[in-house]
């Protein structure tokens, strides 16, 4: 059946009146609207202003106009490989061994590579020297590198040649010279060794070659048969130090650094007694049991001593020392054979008693090897003197200088410079126009070490290689190569260095050769093929007869060792002023050679804490005498004192130092580089508080002063120690910065726990928690815990019972990361500083900010003085005094110190207090122990830095990257300098705090490394940076979750504590209780 | 016989009449600006200006642009912020608690108290706001929706409780003063003869008639309103303390914190109304309606509360040393004897010492010696602010880790600018807004002729 049922709209539809008739054909019924066809077939629409075609051109238009808006985003080039080299996958980072030597510093080390670009340094633990250990001026060097000031090519006085015209004018040069004089740093290359005899042999009987080194060990080597002795201090039971910076700047420190740390783990049973005797506080000194100040005058006698003491000798006294002296030979004796004792003096005289007590001990052979010595240091500063004699005379026609600065580092740099004027032609292969450099004729910049390939034997049976990490950024030529094509050879360098490993290389055995690629993978020749000695090329002898001549007598550079009985009777004729001063190298900058880093200026001395400036360090108490500032920080500047040394002044802030003996002095060298406003690099020069250079004058100011002139010659040995100066207030003050205002633990012991090794193996096998000197912390509680049956103070519960927070699930599941670091280990060197700095992209921020207290390193090493009493009820006892006095007293530190060094970074705690308090939660807990920090959502209100208890949050005050203020210091603002940047690690922008992530992105690597192979991720795998750049294993990282791994069992020794556990915030830092060899009553 | 009782003291002076009330608070706003007002208003704008321009700097430049350092992470800022915030509680006080214990004489003050109260929350706000390192991501502290996925903030963090307890005070405190303002607003907008004004105060006002249905609504809404705001008054100090109380440094971490605060802030902010009142009475010649009686009144509030915060200042000493926690004993040792202790002393000294001199008669009723108090009790609180934030972080846990503060201009200047921003505000008030409740100053004036009746001095 059909619907018949007719529905309609309106009435005017059911009546059909014409309107609604018409509204039913037309769908668009309002008025002055019509249909489509309507309007595209109005013939007057061509008439109107806007056409339909141009309609449609505005629409088409404004279509494309609008989408090409909306896909506009910023264009990112990246340009790809062409051909993707074998190795490098974009993303992933290649390790190249390679070897450090600048004349100075030697280790060897694994360069970290990203797309080409060295951005990492760490030590070559496999096949390194000691472990392959570096100090945090090796592992900052990568900055130098990209360091903009580098020289881009050849100049010939300041303007730019190319090295055709270079090669050919210093050809025709040494062609008419009569005299050719090379003066170098120490060469322990054999290659180069080769390069230079050929040289040599080009310009027969007219080359000299005269090695300097920068800090002299000459007087060292003199006593020691003609080189500085191989000390191994690893199996050492009694260290004794006269004023050797072994651990910081003296020889070999990395290597010593490491072994010196074998001789410090308590687990083993026993540690070393180490005792120091010095007048400024070294970072040595630091770490020695019994430190001893006394003058620079005295260090000749209490070896004298020592000596006597030792060998039953006629007894000699010295002052103040007599029982440290007494107590030392005791320990020496009866450790026979594997004691050690080194004294830090270039005096051949004190050396040779030194060689003598060595001798006396049965220690050569064991711990100090002297008749192979190490090849470096094998500079002569009575040559140094003799060549600069003969270039103000006029008798030196061509000088080459390579590899050393003199004009800044020598202690008579105006004579040598006034030399260098008479000198016809003279070439610097240094990296920059530097004070020596822009003084030559010419300058042939040679490749950074980065960019090199060289060899080096720092002693008999060792060869290492360095290879480059990247290809040279500029147009520099090795150094060899420019000696090599002035002999008039070819040879590509590479290929000549293969030549030296094997005679019968050509080019076509690239790949073929097993020992040379081993080496190129080690880093160091597993089986050194037997190069030509080192020899140095005296006088009118040619090759071939210097060669005859050092193999027949292969110790006799120097004269022939002294006489123990002359030196007893030299040193007790030694004199000391009233004032006396010692130059010393900081552990931070060195010799100087680094003055152009702006990272290791940052990173403050281990000892002072001070960045960015050198400083006369004196005793406190002389400080107060002299009414100098002693408490120096933001608002109180340092007092100016001026230094004379036999007519030379120099001018600069004193600094409070305890442990600085009564009436002596130091000052840093390696400071004060570029005077003649050289292009050193940006960094080497103060930047004010708007971030540009401060001027003195027309030049930029140096940072510190030059303390090399205030060195003299005494016996053909430069002598760093100053018997008599004298010093005086000068006008004005300083600024100083420095990263820690405090220098006391305030009888914190829930900070800093330390014990004697007595006390230590008494209590060996005790529980965690329950030995004497590291309880763990309870709290009392009103209720019958212990069930005796009474409520007293012997109730108590664990501080994990009183608790707000719910457990973070991290404990027994999955991953939970932590350290570990022990005190006793960690010697305070900063190198983890350094690592930490460039793996992260820490901000380098320059001294105002550090004057600030702003300094944004992510982790710090805590220097802790050791007060006159331990805790507020002894100091109050002992003085007499009620509590405010008392603590007022323990802010001072000792006349002579005990001194503990504490790397503080992120505490990583379960229950932490930075992340409750964050509004945004941007700071959370990660389920693998780690506490995490998002940058993207901070908002940066500091509360969580204000509610760390240990403050190692740090917020970014500026954009660093864009802030002109940091022009001049951090390397992200500078072209090439960013290029150091590591591509894992996000650059933070201003306004977010940052802190340690416990190098998150390795962590993440090497998961994924692991999970890519399909295992677990094995203990030692992920190695965070500053673990990884200890030289003492002091920190120590790894999965706490798993109970075999080296850091659980660090972690649940006897000796390891939570830093503040009483604030119950459970850190998965662990720290190890520093075990002191000092007697009970010592502590 | 019969007596009569005594006949209590007017609270407003002068045999005033309805229309001398409305003559005396609304004439100054028809009438041309006085040339002190000129005056006062160039010095608080350029002041404001000044601080403005140090907000931008800031804002351009970063949070270094302060003093402020890796162990002191709050200095001027909060501590501005707070004082701030404690300014802001009188009014509130004033309006809403004496609201509900009848106490007739707070009419003459409320109205400026609150508007005080508005502008000095304002003041407060910049602070935390401004401090924030990403200022342009300060939204994130607000539960929003938003485009990170179920990414909240974080309800645990005091600094959050902040944001929501200083908004609906700032809310509350803004419309309950609206409120009031309503039927003055209607006053004027009935005298006013030029256009322009009328059309603004009409806007303003509500559609306000003055029917006896408005007014039993009116009261009722501020009864409402005060009941919301009583706890307030009392809720927002003690949220600020917490950013304080709960944290783990020692020297913040108290239980006394809330009800120390909140006093602190009642203290300040009597002292605050003190200054404002005693210009505005002078230079509006406003003697008749805040008069002696009133101020005596405010500074009985200033010597308890001053009472309270010191008993709270000696508590603290107290049990810091007999906690027996070391941190937390020196914290408050290292507050009086370190080298902050210059701040300490001058925090005790005009928090403590000086206001006891309020038991004094003659002092207390003396109008010079009310005002140079209400700037000492408001520099000291300041001081107890900056004791609390950097004498208790610039010396914590790790005494590596300690360190100085020396404040920069910039952390001056915006201080300073908003003590500007403030006064130019409360200017503007001042010109533009009735300065008293005169509809509600209406009730209590004495409607008989009785109270001539043994009074033959007026």
């Amino acid at each position: 059946m059909g619907i018949n049922k007719k529905y309609w709209s309106s009435l005017d539809e059911l009546q059909k009146t014409s309107a609604s008739q018409e509204a039913l054909t037309n769908e668009f019924t309002r008025s002055g609207e019509q249909s489509v066809e309507a309007f595209l077939s109005d013939s007057k629409l061509n008439e109107a202003n806007t056409g339909r075609r141009d309609f449609l051109k505005f629409m088409g238009f404004g279509l494309a106009a609008a989408t090409l808006a909306a896909c506009e985003t910023p264009v990112v080039k990246s340009i790809p490989y062409v051909v993707k080299p074998e190795e490098i996958t974009p993303g992933v980072a290649n390790f190249y061994a390679s070897t450090y030597y600048d004349g100075n510093d030697y280790g060897n080390m694994l360069v970290k590579t990203r797309e080409g670009r060295p951005i990492f340094i760490k030590g070559n633990k496999s096949y390194g020297l000691s472990g392959g250990t570096l100090n945090s001026r090796m592992n900052a060097s990568v900055l130098g590198l990209y360091d903009s000031a580098r020289l881009k090519g050849p100049k010939k006085a300041g303007a730019d040649i190319d090295w055709n015209t270079l090669d050919t004018e210093v050809k025709a040069a040494l062609s008419s010279a009569s005299s050719v004089r090379i003066l170098s740093s120490t060469v322990i290359s054999p290659s180069t060794q080769r390069a230079i005899n050929e040289f040599s042999a080009k310009y027969a009987g007219k080359v000299k070659h005269v090695q300097y080194d920068t800090i002299s060990y000459a007087g060292l080597a003199k006593a020691n048969g003609g080189s500085v002795p191989n000390y191994n201090f690893s199996t050492a039971k009694a260290i004794v130090s006269i004023a050797a910076d072994f651990l910081g700047t003296w020889v070999m420190p990395a290597a010593f650094t490491a072994q010196y740390a074998e001789t410090r783990k308590p687990e083993n049973g026993w540690i070393s007694k180490h005792y120091q005797f010095e007048s400024n506080m070294s970072l040595t000194g630091s770490n020695s049991d019994v430190r001893t100040a006394i003058r620079p005058s005295q260090e000749g006698l209490v070896a004298a001593a020592l000596y006597a003491a030792v060998t039953g000798g006629t007894p000699v006294s010295v002052e103040g020392a007599d029982t440290a002296i007494q107590s030392a030979a005791a320990e020496l004796k009866a450790n026979r054979g594997s004691s050690i004792v080194v004294a830090g003096s270039n005096d051949p005289q004190i050396q040779t008693i030194v060689a003598a007590i060595n001798q006396a001990l049965g220690n050569n052979g064991s711990t100090v090897d002297t008749k192979s010595g190490i090849n470096l240091f094998k500079g002569s500063d009575a040559q140094v003197l003799q060549l600069i004699d003969e270039m103000n005379s006029g008798a030196v026609d061509a000088l080459i200088v390579y590899g050393c600065n003199p004009s800044y580092s020598w202690y008579d740099a105006d004579k040598f410079n006034a030399g260098l004027q008479k000198v016809k032609t003279s070439v610097s292969f240094n990296l920059f126009a530097d004070e020596t450099g822009s003084r030559c004729t010419y300058m042939a910049p040679e490749h950074h070490y980065l960019e090199s390939w060289n060899d080096y034997s720092p002693m008999k049976g060792r060869t290492d290689l360095a290879q480059p990490t990247i290809s040279p950024l500029y147009a520099t030529r090795y150094a060899q190569e420019s000696l090599l094509t002035w002999a008039d050879n070819k040879t590509p360098y590479y290929d000549y260095v293969r030549q030296t490993h094997n005679s019968s290389y050509v080019a076509a055995m690239l790949k073929s050769d097993n020992n040379w690629n081993m080496a190129v993978h080690n880093g160091t020749f597993s089986t050194p093929v037997e190069t030509a000695p080192v020899v140095v090329i005296e006088g009118n002898v040619t090759v071939d007869e210097a060669l005859a001549a050092a193999a027949a007598a292969p110790a006799m550079m120097e004269a022939a060792p002294l006489n123990v009985n002359d030196a007893l009777n030299y040193v007790s004729s030694i004199k000391g002023g009233e004032w006396e001063l010692s130059l010393y190298q900081k552990v931070t900058l060195g010799n100087g050679n680094h003055a152009n880093n702006a990272l290791l200026h940052e990173t403050p001395d281990p000892i002072t804490k001070v960045t960015w400036d050198n400083y006369v360090t004196m005793a406190p108490a002389d400080m107060r005498e002299m009414g100098l500032e002693t408490s120096i920080g933001q608002c109180d500047c340092a007092s100016v004192v001026t230094v004379t040394v036999g007519g030379k002044t120099i001018t600069l802030p004193a600094f409070p130092t305890p442990g600085q003996k009564r009436k002596t002095i130091g000052i840093a060298l390696g400071y004060g580089r570029g005077a003649g406003n050289e292009e050193i690099g940006k960094a080497s020069y103060q930047t004010g508080v708007e971030g540009v250079h401060l001027m003195d004058g027309d030049k930029r100011m140096t940072i510190g002063k030059n303390a090399y002139p205030l060195a003299s010659v005494a016996n053909g040995m430069v002598n760093y120690a100053v018997a008599s100066v004298s010093i005086a207030a000068a006008e004005g003050t300083y600024a100083i910065a420095t990263t820690q205002m405090h220098s006391t633990v305030m009888g914190r012991d829930s900070v800093v726990k330390e014990t004697t090794i007595s006390t230590f193996l008494k209590e060996k096998d005790k529980k965690k928690g329950e030995a004497s000197y590291n309880m763990a912390v309870t709290l009392p509680v009103h209720e019958d815990v212990n069930k005796d049956g009474e409520i007293d103070v012997r109730d108590r519960q664990s501080i994990r019972e009183a608790d707000l927070w719910r457990d973070h699930p991290v404990e027994g599941v999955g991953h939970r990361w932590g350290l570990t670091i022990d005190l006793s280990s960690c010697i305070g060197c900063g190198s983890c500083i350094t690592a930490c700095h460039t793996e992260n992209n820490v901000p380098v921020v320059g001294k105002d900010e550090v004057l600030r207290h702003r300094d944004m390193h992510w982790m710090r090493i805590d220097r802790y003085f050791s007060s006159a009493q331990d805790t507020l009820k002894e100091t109050k006892e002992a003085n007499n005094v009620g509590t405010i006095g008392a603590y007022r007293l323990m802010e001072d530190p000792e006349e002579n110190p005990q001194t503990v060094h504490m790397p503080m970074m992120c505490q990583h705690c379960n229950h932490a207090p930075c992340e409750t308090v964050c509004p945004v939660a941007a700071t959370v807990h990660s389920n693998e122990g780690l506490n995490n920090m998002a940058y993207n959502r901070c908002i940066g209100t500091r509360y969580c830095a204000n509610n760390c208890p240990y403050k190692v949050r740090r917020f970014n005050w500026f954009n660093y990257v864009t802030n002109d203020k940091f022009a001049m210091v951090n390397p992200s603002q500078d072209d090439s300098l960013r290029w150091v940047l590591n591509p894992d690690v996000t650059v933070r922008t201003r306004g977010v705090m940052e802190k340690c992530s416990m190098c998150q992105q390795r962590i993440q690597a090497g998961k994924t490394e692991a999970k890519r192979n399909g295992t677990v991720v094995t203990d030692g795998s992920i190695l965070t940076a500053c673990a990884e750049a200890c030289p003492t294993n002091a920190i120590v990282f790894g999965d706490l979750n798993d109970n075999k791994s080296q850091n659980t069992k660090r972690a649940s020794s006897v000796r390891s504590y939570h830093a503040l556990e009483e604030v119950g915030i459970q850190p998965n830092i662990y720290y190890m209780t520093k075990v002191r060899n000092i007697e009970e009553s010592e502590a | 016989m019969f007596k009569e009782s005594n006949i209590r003291k007017p609270l407003i002076l002068g045999h005033k009449t309805y229309h001398d009330i409305t003559q005396d608070i609304v004439s100054p706003i028809e009438g041309p600006a006085p040339k002190q007002w000129k005056i006062a208003i160039t010095i608080a704008l350029i002041v404001a200006l000044y601080g403005i321009g140090c907000i931008m700097y800031l804002v351009g430049v970063g949070i270094g642009s302060w003093g402020l350092n890796k162990t002191v992470g709050w200095a001027w800022d909060i501590t501005n912020f707070v004082w701030w915030v404690g300014i802001g509680h009188a009014g509130t006080l004033i309006s809403a608690v004496l609201l509900l214990f009848r106490q007739r004489w707070r009419m003459a003050i409320n109205r400026s108290a609150e508007a005080m109260t508005i502008f000095a929350v304002m003041m407060a706000a910049v602070f935390p706001v401004f401090h924030m390192g990403r200022v342009w991501m300060a939204y994130w502290t607000l539960p929003l929706p938003n485009q990170f996925g179920s990414l909240w903030p974080n309800f645990n963090s005091a600094l959050m409780w902040d944001v929501f307890a200083i908004s609906t005070y700032f809310s509350v405190s803004l419309v309950f003063w609206y409120i009031g303002l309503i039927p003055d607003f209607a006053t004027i907008r009935d005298r006013m003869t030029k256009p322009g004004m009328k059309k603004f105060y009409s806007i303003l006002s509500f559609g306000w008639s003055g029917r006896a249905k408005h007014w039993t609504r009116f009261e009722e809404v501020s009864l409402v309103l005060a009941g919301i705001a009583t706890p307030l008054v009392f809720s927002v100090h003690s949220i600020v303390s917490m950013d304080f109380a709960t944290s783990i440094v020692p020297g913040w971490h108290t239980t006394i914190f809330p009800p120390y605060f909140v006093s602190g802030a009642i203290f300040s902010g009597f002292a605050m109304v003190q200054t404002l009142l005693l210009i505005m009475r002078k230079t509006m010649k406003l003697e008749a309606y805040i008069h002696l009686k009133h101020i005596e009144y405010m500074n009985i509030v200033i010597i308890v509360t001053g009472s309270i915060v010191g008993v709270a200042y000696l508590t603290e000493l107290f049990i810091s040393d007999y906690s027996g926690v070391q941190y937390e004993s020196y914290a408050f040792i290292n507050r009086f004897s370190g080298p902050l202790a210059w701040s300490y002393w001058c925090m005790m000294t005009c928090n403590v010492i000086s206001p006891q001199l309020f038991w004094f008669k003659k002092l207390r009723t003396n109008l010079g010696f009310t005002f140079v108090m209400s700037i000492i009790v408001n520099i000291g609180m300041w001081f107890e602010r900056f004791v609390i934030i950097v004498t208790s972080i610039h010396r914590d846990y790790i005494p590596a880790a300690w360190g100085e503060f020396k404040a920069s201009t910039i952390d001056i200047g915006m201080f300073i600018g908003t003590i500007g921003i403030f006064f130019t505000l409360f200017l503007l008030f001042a010109r533009y807004f009735p300065v008293l409740a005169l509809n509600e100053l209406k009730t209590i004036l004495k409607a008989t002729g009785e109270s001539y009746k043994n009074d033959n001095k007026h």
